[in-house]
């Protein structure tokens, strides 16, 4: 097992050089020119000129691509951010915990609502209500999370005002991005739930314990879930790796200064060195994550782990 | 053997298409989406103003007889704009996905047939692409491109590639050793052939649920990233584009950002419920 | 039944841990003496030689001081928030400035001549705002005792005096900016300003605390906090709730609301800049007079700038705002709209069939939305226009090299002088190099410029204005658009708030009603 986790692990670092690599590459590509980004239409060429050598912008790419990864591995250096001259990794740390805080809450809201219906709906399958439940989810999944955020600024924030409709300082203001984020996930992880469930209470010892005459409600709780929660949970795991990567477009609504945000702006101002470093950072989090997922998921399944050798 | 292979597949996609007729569903969606093509095809048809005129003597105009879903801030009938938009989604939908499909297989394909070598540079390839949050990706490749429906297509497209090469070579892994692929290699049968006529089309199934549910993702791709304003060129009748337009008068006009978010809604809705649909007529195991 | 368990264990652990995020809410507290403003950016940078925009200024205002302040209309002004006591031209090129004795950083040091020279130093050689501080000739920097500092310039600029109270000429303490390196201006930040700088979280807000020491009035806020919203409807939402006390740049249609809230008031004023449609006048078809004012004649401005911006702004009748020294835009009408007069000309350019264009802009949404609208007025020319939406540093290349037909940007002063106004957008010597877009060379011109540069304030220097102001007019090489308004929306409880022009505030006067 050890060993399996630790040849995932350093399986991840040619990953990520790869991923610098091709940020590096679009980067490149992209037009325009950060120094010109950075002085504004006053500049005059000398001076635009002056801060290109500065910056190392005149440099052959390969040469400025070796240059990122040298302070990258040996100096855990990523550079300033052209924009602000803040330490790249010091602007990241104060962007991750506003992604990081309405990732875990919508996952956490998917959890506490996605579960419980699942469940229900599996029990009761093609009721009404597993069938309202179905057409929910799908709503849910396929409702345009910038679209439902903005609906729910109307009526929560401009006509209710219960909410404020931007920024992330307080508990109030993290409730209509979480919810507005998490409508996916639940509608997932409700899926899935219901699934795993179905499946499990077809199961022959789940008619035994029934027959043992069992409350329903024990062989639920105790027999069924305890089963299907494997790869509820994998879900769950999934699904907020997907959050932090996807909470773009909830920062970008909800005006969250979150990483997904910052990347944007970055990406708006030629800020290159920003933009990588939050690739990056993203990328390793979420191959964290699933990587933490899939070693869960293989410890408790030891079939994964043969195949994975 | 060309022809008793040819039957095979005939009866089963008759047989895929009685399951699928029996999930009511899957039916819902297939018609919505139907009506949605043949709404872009006759868009010039059913639009009832040019979706381009402006009018600035009628800015924000509430839903009413004259412009059912009202006007926005230039005064163009928001009906024709919803209408005309479906052209652009199901155009980046489609086409982008067929980008990633293409490439996607064909890597897959080829990571799993070929050698050991060729499998691993490739999948370490796809693994780093998959390293990135897709929507992240896709936002970086628009930006280094540039603004413009092609330019869209084809950041999405590149953008989900990983997903298709990778059920393609599992696929094709688990059919590589079967007996009818020796036995067509042994014939003398050239790799090509053998990917393009007997592996390709047997691993179809898992790859056509994908790509539907993938059409649906690359419309909300293509939505988000011009929400964020790195689509397309102003005045396109993108439904994103018109959400993102309607933002800041999200307050005092929210007719504007009702119908192209409804629009997107119902259109991701169809593909999601086909999407179940298929998956469930393909996969046996899920056979009630 | 083991592996069951934990992985309950581990969801358990997950909510639990999640749970402990939420920390006790920290509500505005309506309160407390500190003022908090919703701006529509961040700030880029508090080092004031490495920025030139007007959200950083914003927060920097607060933090430093210039040398000298200036009014509303560009007039020097004694006192305020500024470090000199007095100032003598020892020759035409010379400047003496006496400081304030007894003036202390927000680190404890005096001030002195010595930070003066250094922070002059830094903005003469700093790319960000060498177009203003570049004529300064450093080798003649001198400090003459400890509050007596001199300095020529390299050639004789009247306005120059002026563009001292620009946010690169704030005065740094040269101490802590060489110890502080490369973190001076994002985690370091040191001024001799009415308020200390606490804490910058980006994207977040900027705290200000105040400066218990300062040399001036004492403040009477005990902090600031500056807080960037991007959406406008955002910024309303919090002021009307009470999250913030100030929102600037509110939306057009949410004027009315404001106005109509007992609660708030609406501050507006006109910004000295002015947004402008430039054509490459180096280039076919628009090196012919003809055709540009052919455009000005269809292009019915005063209905884009209504339909646009909703009567928040003026449209623009001259090269620079009416506000500024010398602008006739006072007494000017915008241009007439005549689409006979407009055929008529095109045909003597000849070019009645019309021909294609690209209209270039960067992402700015009023300039997009009136790229449209342009688009659409210009068809019966014939005439059929491409936008084409460039991410602002690809735009400003594409600007300088003169890589556009058609293009729409803004000016905005410094500081409101005409040199400032009309030098950088219309003078020969900055094509390429600088902000003559539209890449307008007039001999004429030049020299006006360069007179009126020379000149002191008065008859003489107006004429010459003037004159520069009747060519550009006749000339055509702009469409002139709007001149920007500032629309903040303010709490009634907040009181001593003097509004500028300038696009930024300063916001340590301001005292809460009691």
């Amino acid at each position: 097992m050890l060993r399996y986790i630790f040849k995932r692990i350093v399986m991840l670092i040619p990953v990520l050089l790869g991923v610098t690599f091709i940020v590096f590459t679009l980067l490149q590509i992209t037009p325009g020119d950060p120094a010109k980004a950075i002085l504004g239409p006053t500049a005059d060429a000398a001076a635009v000129a002056q801060l290109r050598e500065e910056m190392g912008l005149n440099e052959p790419f390969l040469t400025q691509y070796g240059r990122f990864v040298y302070k990258l591995v040996f100096e855990q250096d990523m550079g300033r951010s052209y924009s602000s001259r803040q330490p790249v990794m010091s602007l990241i740390m104060q962007a991750f915990p506003a992604t990081l805080k309405l990732a875990a809450f919508a996952v956490a809201i998917a959890v506490v609502i996605g579960i419980p219906l699942g469940i229900i709906s599996a029990i009761k399958q093609y009721s009404i209500f597993d069938n309202t439940a179905l057409i929910l989810g799908l709503i849910g999944i396929s409702m345009p999370v910038f679209w439902l955020g903005m609906l729910m600024i109307l009526v929560f924030a401009a006509r209710l005002k219960w909410f404020p409709s931007s920024g992330f300082s307080t508990f109030r203001h993290m409730v209509l991005p979480s919810i507005a984020l998490s409508a996916q996930s639940v509608a997932v992880i409700m899926r899935m739930t219901r699934s795993s469930m179905l499946e499990v209470i077809r199961q022959d010892y789940i008619r035994t314990a029934r027959a043992k005459g069992q409350t329903e409600r024990k062989v639920i709780t105790k027999h069924a879930l305890r089963n299907a929660l494997m790869p509820i949970v994998t879900t769950v795991g999934l699904q907020f790796g997907a959050l932090l990567g996807g909470a773009v477009l909830t920062e970008s609504v909800f005006t969250i200064p979150g990483i997904g945000r910052m990347m944007v702006e970055a990406i708006r101002m030629k800020d290159f060195p920003l933009v990588q470093g939050a690739v990056l950072f993203i990328a390793l989090a979420f191959s964290l994550v699933n990587l933490f997922v899939d070693i869960l998921y293989a410890y408790i399944n030891p079939r994964i782990r043969s195949q994975y050798k | 053997m060309e022809k008793t292979t040819k039957k095979r597949r005939f009866l089963r996609l008759k047989e895929f298409w009685r399951r699928l007729k029996k999930n009511k569903l899957a039916i819902v969606g297939l018609c919505i989406l139907c009506f949605l093509v043949l709404v872009a095809i006759f868009a010039d048809f059913i639009a009832t103003h040019d979706y381009a005129e402006q009018d600035l003597l009628n800015q924000y105009k509430l839903p009413s007889k004259d412009h059912y879903f009202g006007t926005d801030k230039f005064g163009r009938d928001i009906f024709s704009r919803v209408v005309h938009g479906s052209r652009i989604s199901l155009t980046v939908g489609f086409i982008s996905v067929g980008i990633a499909l293409v490439f996607g297989s064909l890597i897959g394909a080829i990571a799993g047939y070929f050698s050991a070598r060729v499998d691993n540079i490739l999948m370490r390839l796809m693994d780093i692409l998959l390293a990135i949050p897709q929507i992240l990706l896709a936002i970086a490749i628009s930006a280094s491109l540039g603004t413009g429906l092609t330019n869209l297509m084809i950041a999405v497209g590149i953008s989900s590639i990983p997903q298709y090469a990778r059920i393609m070579r599992a696929a094709v892994l688990s059919l590589k050793d079967q007996q009818f692929i020796e036995a067509t290699k042994a014939a003398g049968g050239s790799n090509f052939r053998t990917i393009f006529v007997h592996i390709i089309p047997n691993c179809l199934a898992p790859i056509i649920v994908q790509a539907t549910l993938g059409v649906a993702f690359a419309i909300l791709t293509a939505a988000g990233l011009s929400f964020i304003g790195l689509g397309l060129d102003p005045g396109v009748p993108e439904w994103g584009a018109m959400l993102s337009e309607g933002r800041d008068y999200i307050r005092d006009f929210p007719h504007m950002t009702l119908f192209p978010g409804l629009a997107i809604m119902i259109t991701i809705l169809s593909l999601n419920l086909l999407g179940d649909g298929f998956r469930d007529a393909l996969d046996p195991k899920l056979r009630d | 039944m083991k592996k069951q368990r934990i992985s309950v264990l581990l969801v358990l652990v997950m909510l639990v841990s999640l749970f402990g995020m939420i920390h006790p809410a920290v509500l505005a507290n309506p309160e407390d003496n500190i003022l908090r403003v919703a701006t529509a950016y961040d700030a880029k940078s508090l080092d004031p030689v490495a920025v030139n925009d007007v959200a950083s200024t914003n927060v920097m205002r607060q933090i430093y001081e210039p040398l000298i302040d200036i009014d509303n209309e560009g007039k020097v002004v004694q006192g305020g928030a500024s470090l000199a006591e007095s100032y003598e031209m020892v020759d035409d090129k010379t400047y003496r400035f006496k400081l304030y004795e007894g003036v202390h950083f927000h680190n404890g040091e005096e001030l002195k001549a010595e930070d003066v020279a250094f922070s002059l130093e830094r903005a003469q050689k700093s790319p960000q705002v060498q177009h203003i501080f570049g004529d300064i000739d450093v080798d003649t920097i001198k400090c003459i005792d400890d509050y007596t500092i001199e300095f020529s310039l390299k050639e004789v600029n009247t306005p120059f005096l002026t563009s001292l109270a620009h946010s690169g000429g704030y005065i740094v303490n040269k101490k802590f900016v060489e110890e502080a390196g490369d973190d001076f201006g994002t985690t370091q930040v040191c001024g001799t300003g009415p308020f200390k700088f606490v804490s910058w979280s980006k994207n977040d807000r900027v705290v200000l605390e105040k400066f218990d020491d300062y040399h001036g009035e004492e403040p009477k806020l005990d902090g600031i906090e500056i807080i960037p919203m991007p959406q406008p409807s955002s910024r309303l939402l919090a002021l009307e709730a009470g999250d913030v006390d100030m929102a600037y740049e509110l939306a057009p249609m949410d004027l009315a609301k404001v106005e109509d809230n007992p609660d708030l008031d609406l501050v507006r004023i006109i910004e000295n800049s002015t947004q402008y449609l430039g054509f490459n006048n180096e280039k076919e078809p628009f090196n012919d007079i003809r055709v540009r004012k052919a455009f000005a004649y269809v292009i019915d401005m005063p209905k884009i700038v209504e339909a646009v911006t909703s009567g928040l702004g003026q449209v623009a009748t001259g090269p620079m705002g009416p506000n500024i020294k010398y602008s006739l835009s006072k007494d000017l009408e915008p241009h007439e709209i005549d689409l006979e007069k407009a055929k008529e000309l095109m045909k003597e350019a000849g070019l009645e069939d019309g021909f294609k264009v690209t209209l270039s802009t960067n992402e700015k949404k009023e300039r997009v939305d009136m790229a449209q609208i342009i688009k659409n007025m210009l068809e019966p020319l014939n005439v059929e226009v491409e936008i084409e939406i460039l991410e602002w540093s690809a735009y400003l290349d594409a600007l300088s090299n003169g890589d556009v037909e058609m293009f729409q940007i803004g000016w905005s002063p410094a500081v409101p002088d005409p040199d400032m106004a009309l030098w950088a957008p219309l003078s020969s010597f900055t094509i390429g190099e600088g902000a003559n877009f539209s890449r307008y060379n007039n001999p004429k011109i030049d020299e006006l410029l360069l007179k009126g540069r020379s000149l002191e304030d008065g008859e003489e220097r107006e004429k010459v204005y003037e004159e520069i102001q009747n060519i550009i007019l006749d000339d055509q090489p702009w469409i002139f658009e709007y001149n920007q308004e500032a629309s903040i929306g303010v709490n009634k409880n907040v009181e001593n708030f003097h509004v500028t022009p300038f696009s930024y505030q300063s916001l340590f006067t301001i005292n809460f009603k009691k």
